[in-house]
């Protein structure tokens, strides 16, 4: 049986798309849907292309790196999945792939939680818009997977950004 | 709309209580809502023929509230749906009684928002991950707090927003319940209560998250030929966007577009349009305020100030009774207590009609002192224009304009 932070993973059969997400992350793979026709990439899985609304795709294997665009930092937990891991950066990340499409203001951006080398919630003090991260994946136990995030050793991609009180940006 | 304009009116409203602890169902309070705005409209069940309700599967369907009040309908219908309903529906009822299909709409909301199905998921998340929740819930983001948090830092990432500038919403907002006795937290706030309240989930504090709330709901919407021979000074709509969406594939509204640019953008040009106004020309709005950030991004969406200054604007005076263009004039879903958006719409109607029942001991003549001390007035003088602005994501919202 698969689970992830103690709570049941049960993908039902009628669901392959979600299936299929997960089994190829068991393996090291992070994939995301790939529009036949237009050939354009797209997240959160989907069931037509969003762009050219072909129903024709194929899974494609992407690098996983990405830079983090947005993040929060969870204190107050709601799923009993979750309360234990407190406080947790969940982070929105950028990918290097398709930026910028079709829109200067579009890209794959892909929620994940941002996990250290232990695989425990990264520290907030290492959070932050800007910074390098890499696909990192949590073994779910089943064959399945799920993909988070770790800071890569890449520099950051532009002066980080973190929350401070008070915070305002100079002019 | 222009063929529309002013045909359509508010006419009855109505409110149970505001509590934390009801003890009584969803049903018990969607027969007093929907009764006490009839009572307003002076209207009798004979006069009620069409129904309205949304919900989250926690609430009572309109045809046992009908049913309860004797009541037939010719038309009814509840939908699923957040704070972005109770415009659209009004939008709705208006067409549901241009083509005839009924007369006069009852639109209501009821929920035990605290005691039985609370919106921020404590309590109501399925113990199974499947389906959708790999892409969004096994990421650790649940409530709406966790959705919409990433939008909200990205705006002060990109425009220097701080939490104190948005303290200033609730600041405003809880000036404003000081002055309404159904306010649930009339206490006036500081900015220093909000930023040293504790974290939800950061940039979000306690004091930033809206109240919990069960209560009940109504208004009734006629046509204005029917508003003219009722009780109360109708409140005549004079345009109205429902449900209006920012592209959101797979339902992220984090994917495509500005991510801290939301569904109001869209809506304002339908919505203004149709009333053939502008922002200038808006006396008081009714913000979604589900959080602090929400309200400066729909006051931002529709235009009352330019992207990214709405950290200065919120915190400049303006939104507040005494300022140019007051925000939530009854305390809002921070303070008075959380409708999932309908007494946002009520309040502006009571404002139009200068009839807010506040502590003034004339307000049901409309009778107000203007002093907006605490425990004092809380209606803003000479309002001839509201503007309601409905939220149910930064993906999706709804607008609303009435007139006197």
């Amino acid at each position: 049986m698969a689970e992830y932070l103690g709570v049941k993973v049960e993908i039902l059969s009628n669901d392959p798309e979600h299936r299929e997400f997960l089994e190829h992350a068991g393996q090291g793979r992070f994939v995301l849907q790939k529009c036949e026709d237009c050939a354009r990439l797209r997240y959160p899985i989907g069931n037509a292309c969003p762009f050219c609304q072909a129903l024709g795709w194929s899974w494609e294997a992407v690098s996983g790196r990405g830079t983090i665009y947005s993040y929060q930092i969870v204190t107050h937990g709601i799923h009993p999945a979750f309360r234990g891991v407190t406080p947790y950066p969940v982070v929105l990340v950028e990918l290097d792939e398709q930026r910028g499409v079709p829109t200067e203001y579009d890209g794959l951006r892909i929620l994940g939680l941002l996990v250290d080398t232990l695989g425990q919630p990264e520290h907030e003090e290492r959070t932050g818009i800007g910074l390098r991260v890499q696909v990192d994946f949590a073994d779910l136990g089943d064959g399945l997977g799920l993909p988070r995030f770790r800071l890569s050793d890449e520099p950051a991609e532009h002066p980080v950004w973190q929350y401070t009180a008070g915070f305002a940006r100079p002019a | 709309m222009p063929g529309l304009r002013d045909q359509y009116a508010v006419v009855g409203i109505g409110m149970t209580e505001f509590s934390r602890n009801s003890g009584r169902t969803t049903r018990a309070l969607g027969v007093e809502a929907v009764r006490a705005a009839m009572i307003d409209a002076g209207l009798g069940a004979g006069d009620i023929d069409g129904m309205l309700s949304y919900h989250g599967n926690d609430s009572t369907t309109s045809p046992v509230i009908a049913g309860d009040l004797g009541i037939r309908l010719n038309f009814y219908m509840d939908c699923s749906g957040g704070g972005s309903s109770t415009e659209a529906l009004i939008g709705l009822a208006m067409g549901a009684i241009e083509v005839g299909m009924c007369r006069t709409v009852v639109i209501f909301r009821a929920m035990n928002g605290y005691t039985e199905a609370r919106i921020g998921g404590t309590g109501r998340q399925a113990p199974v991950f499947r389906g959708a929740s790999v892409d969004v819930a096994m990421h650790g983001m649940h409530s709406a707090a966790q959705s919409f948090a990433p939008s909200f830092m990205r705006h002060m990432y990109e425009y220097g927003t701080t939490s104190e500038q948005v303290a200033h919403v609730k600041v405003a907002h809880s000036k404003h319940a000081s002055n309404n006795p159904r306010a649930l937290y009339p206490q006036r706030m500081t900015v220093e209560d909000v930023v040293n309240s504790r974290w939800i989930t950061k940039p979000l504090h306690l004091l930033d998250c809206c109240v919990e709330t069960d209560n009940g709901v109504a208004i009734i919407v006629t046509s204005a030929e029917h508003a003219r021979d009722l009780r109360q000074a109708p409140a005549y709509i004079m345009g109205v966007a429902g449900r209006v969406n920012k592209e959101q594939p797979g339902g992220s509204h984090w994917s495509r577009g500005p991510i801290s640019r939301v569904a109001g953008y869209y809506g304002a040009p339908i919505v203004f349009g149709q009333a053939g106004v502008g922002p200038e020309d808006v006396d008081v709005t009714g913000s979604y305020d589900a959080f602090t950030f929400t309200t400066m991004l729909q006051l931002e969406a529709y235009g009352f100030c330019a992207e990214g200054e709405g950290g200065g604007y919120v915190s400049s005076g303006i939104i507040e009774l005494g300022g140019a263009r007051p925000n939530n004039t009854a305390g809002g879903h921070l303070c008075e207590g959380y409708t999932h958006g309908i007494g946002h719409v009520v309040e502006n109607v009571r404002q139009l009609r200068h009839q807010a029942d506040d502590f003034c001991t004339g307000w049901a003549e409309g009778k107000h002192t203007y002093d907006y001390s605490e425990g004092g007035c809380r209606q803003v003088k000479d309002v001839e224009i509201a503007m309601n602005l409905g939220w149910a994501s930064p993906a999706t919202g709804s607008a609303l304009i009435m007139r006197r």
